[in-house]
């Protein structure tokens, strides 16, 4: 078992059985449908043509390749959607490190070559991104092998294992063709999603967009920078947009929706189905910059004649975000609102206690207070979420503590 | 009120597309840029307006391919050259463009030091003073603050309006001068042919191309908004040309006039307008040339320190931290101090290096342009955004035009 870096074999001279050098390496290139990591073959340079050579019908690979049958029997190459080849579409290019968490370009990738029987097992275990593969590829040829290994030897590997590697690709016929999926990707926590999908080019921030989950889309989407979130969503057609800003909070939603043109906002809405529609509608009613335009309308709120066994009843069935889940709001006759019940009080107290008897005093504000104010009752009151109330005192929604720490980070 | 949201959402889209164009095109007015126009008024008065309708068109051809680029495959030149052409290339080109931008920095701080000491300040001072200015303006700040500093500095240029205003010029010679290749002096004249190349040379540096496609891609510009940024480039373009005709007339109409041909600097030309056209335009005159080198100083390190870092897949970017993009720091940080540094070496030759900044960036220069075109006719990156078959011929002649003239510049620096 032997590890060979793709620039050693890239130019590498090809000799048949009899020992006649009759090309060199051009190409290696894998076919991901018949196996994700496995070399399918070699594509040599010959005076007659690209030809395909095999790892069945390789004997040694390294600095030269040599081959167990005669360049006769090698088959002509024909270019094919299919494949993945690694000059081309991996060298020099960026992938995503799923370990660290971010894009980076790959400078040399490594093989290992398995002797099996007679012949060669190469696969793909690894792209470089530090330093020794930039080095080996920018002194090949102008230094001596040994003297290059020797140096090699001593510069830290930064490599990343290939099950870590989430490769990039625009074209979705091909990204099909080809079994891409940003399977790691989709593993990271949505903030770390929404990092690395700000360092893409817009094409491939629509490709991972098209292809992730839509709940996970949706979450890193809130994550993103508000001007690349639009362009995204505007990349998107109509249908996958609209899926994706569904599953968005309401308020995180509306902001998004606010920031694009009507016409395009209301193409997505359209889209929707009728009551996540209705909340976000309500929402874009509002200022941005007020209560309302930060509120979220997916809260808890109970009958103030409920117990602790309901409010946990209420708690499960409950599909908006966990932060939302801090306060339990409890309402009184024409749904106003009249007590709020922190959950740690709900965790410690007897499944049959009234929740009238654990409420505490609410905090409240109205649907057009500005935002400063809103941050500024967060400070005063230590508060984890906020209701907004109407007019008739009924609620419209709740602000939570997340939303004022963006909203004070972005404040221009 | 949803009427008045669209129409915040045009001027919000117009106002985020105008920038990247018009900062580079205006940078380009730089400390070698003003010796050069001004020595062109001087020595030759009004006959060298005709060469500034065609330089605009080519700066325009070639600012506009750039942007494009970066509008279009939302990556950095340097990123497009090192997916395309590989990793020798890139590096090599990389080493080029660091060695270059140096010797460009060093002649923007010369300039700092030659402004101020027309004030009878020490360059001991000012000249670290504008290095932590700068060092500290783009590593404080954030892209958007950054931009928006940069664009109220451009705004600085309208000094140069206001002293060639003020020098009194012969408005309708100058007018004719632009339209028209005046007759009484001819190309077999080799001072005045070699003027025309170092107009032509200083116009289109090898940083633009990287700095302006780099800015178009950090402010999120898509195809789709792209016919905004080409205006952005056609403005900025138009008013760089604007300042540069200014200056040219304001040392016509004084300098060349009395016949006092023989200088070097733009703080030469500063000096000798004072007499000339009166204690404003010789102040207004300094001021610009502070701030276009200061202006240049601040992007050329910071241009150079993104385009090294994405060639070679280093991490980059203000918006990341020091710990998370080292490399792109302390490039940035090294051609600040070495490049304010060099200038304070007692006895240091200033105008020499102002001369090599020029050969430095007209050697490299066919190198990126040609890469630049090969990259627009790439069908599978550009799409249907290749360079039209007119515009590429437009382009092709531009380009080999300004290959041309950068070689000749080279060759004929003393």
């Amino acid at each position: 078992m032997s590890v060979v870096a793709l620039s050693e074999l890239l130019g590498a001279t090809v000799r048949d059985v009899s020992g006649t050098v009759r090309g060199r390496v051009r190409e290696i290139a894998i076919a991901p449908q018949d196996h994700p990591t496995r070399i399918a073959f070699l594509i040599v340079k010959t005076p007659s043509g690209e030809r395909v050579l095999p790892p069945e019908a390789i004997t040694s690979a390294g600095a030269s390749v040599r081959a167990a049958n005669d360049a006769a029997q090698w088959d002509r190459f024909a270019p094919s959607d299919g494949l993945l080849l690694l000059k081309r579409d991996l060298l020099d290019q960026q992938i995503i490190d799923i370990h660290g968490r971010k894009v980076v370009r790959v400078n040399d990738v490594e093989l290992e070559s398995t002797p099996v029987n007679s012949h060669l097992l190469i696969n793909v275990v690894a792209v470089d991104v530090g330093a020794r593969g930039a080095v080996r590829r920018l002194s090949k040829g102008l230094v001596p092998s040994f003297t290059l290994r020797a140096l090699l030897a001593r510069i830290p590997p930064r490599v990343i294992p290939w099950e870590f590697v989430d490769l990039l690709e625009t074209d979705p016929a091909r990204r099909v063709k080809l079994k891409i999926a940003y399977k790691g990707l989709s593993q990271l926590h949505p903030a770390d999603i929404a990092d690395i999908v700000e360092d893409l080019a817009p094409a491939e921030r629509e490709s991972v967009f098209e292809t992730l989950d839509e709940d996970v889309a949706a979450e890193a989407l809130e994550e993103i920078d508000p001007d690349i979130q639009v362009s995204i969503v505007e990349s998107l057609d109509r249908d996958r947009a609209a899926d994706i800003v569904e599953e968005m909070d309401p308020d995180a939603a509306a902001d998004l929706l606010g920031d694009m043109t009507e016409k395009q906002s209301d193409e997505i809405l359209q889209e929707m189905e009728p009551e996540e529609r209705q909340e976000v509608t309500q929402l874009l009613e509002f200022g941005e910059r007020t209560a309302a335009g930060r509120m979220t309308t997916e809260f808890i709120a109970v009958a103030d004649t409920a117990t602790v066994d309901d409010a946990i009843e209420a708690l499960k069935t409950f599909e908006g975000s966990r932060e939302a889940l801090a306060t339990i709001y409890l309402t009184g006759p024409a749904q106003k609102l009249v007590g709020a019940v922190p959950l740690v009080k709900i965790a410690v107290s007897s499944p049959t206690a009234r929740l009238s008897e654990l409420s505490e005093p609410y905090i409240a504000c109205a649907p057009d207070t500005p935002q400063n104010e809103v941050a500024a009752l967060f400070d005063k009151y230590n508060l984890i979420t906020l209701a907004v109330v109407d007019e008739h005192g009924r609620m419209s929604g709740i602000i939570t503590a997340d939303d004022v720490i963006t909203m004070l980070r972005h404040k221009d | 009120m949803r009427m008045l949201k669209s129409w915040r959402v045009r001027m919000a889209l117009f106002l985020a597309v105008v920038g990247p164009g018009f900062i580079t095109a205006s940078v380009d007015n730089d400390a070698g840029g003003i010796a050069t126009y001004s020595v062109a008024g001087a020595q030759f008065g009004y006959t060298l307006l005709w060469t500034m309708i065609p330089i605009t068109v080519a700066l325009v051809i070639i600012q506009e391919m750039s942007s494009r680029m970066g509008a279009v495959t939302g990556k950095g030149l340097s990123d497009l050259i090192r997916e395309e052409f590989g990793l020798r290339a890139t590096f090599l080109l990389m080493i080029a463009l660091f060695v270059t931008n140096f010797f460009n920095v060093v002649s923007e701080f010369a300039g700092v030091a030659s402004s101020f000491e027309l004030f009878g300040v020490s360059k001991y001072i000012v000249v670290p003073l504008a290095a932590f200015i700068v060092w500290a303006i783009v590593v404080h700040g954030t892209y958007s603050t950054v931009e928006k500093v940069f664009l109220s500095a451009s705004l600085f240029y309208v000094a140069y309006i206001v002293s060639g205003v003020l020098a009194h010029p012969d408005w309708k010679a100058a007018a004719l001068s632009t339209l028209t290749r005046p007759e009484s002096i001819g190309f077999r004249n080799y001072g005045y042919l070699s003027m025309i190349i170092g107009l032509a040379g200083t116009t289109i540096a090898p940083w633009m191309q990287f700095y302006l496609q780099a800015s178009i891609v950090e402010k999120g510009v898509t195809a789709r908004q792209y016919a905004a940024s080409r205006l952005d480039v056609i403005v900025g373009c138009l008013f760089a040309a604007i300042v540069a005709w200014f200056i040219v007339v304001a040392c016509a109409a004084t300098l060349h006039s009395i016949g006092k041909f023989n200088i070097e600097t733009g703080a030469d030309a500063a000096q000798a307008l004072r007499p000339l056209a009166g204690e404003y335009a010789y102040l207004l005159f300094a001021v610009g040339l502070f701030n276009a080198s200061l202006f240049a100083a601040s992007i050329l390190p910071i241009s150079t320190a993104y385009a090294v870092c994405e060639g070679l897949g280093l991490e980059s970017g203000l918006d990341k931290r020091f710990e998370e993009a080292p490399a792109f720091y302390w490039l940035y940080t090294a051609l600040i101090v070495f490049g304010a540094g060099v200038v304070l070496i007692p006895r240091f030759p200033l105008f020499r290096v102002m001369v090599l900044s020029q050969v430095a960036n007209g050697v490299l220069l066919p190198f990126v342009l040609i890469f630049v075109l090969l990259l627009i006719n790439d069908r599978e990156l550009m799409g249907d955004h290749v360079n039209s078959r007119a515009f590429n011929v437009i382009a092709w002649v531009t380009v080999v035009v300004m290959i041309v003239l950068t070689v000749l510049m080279v060759l004929t620096q003393r």
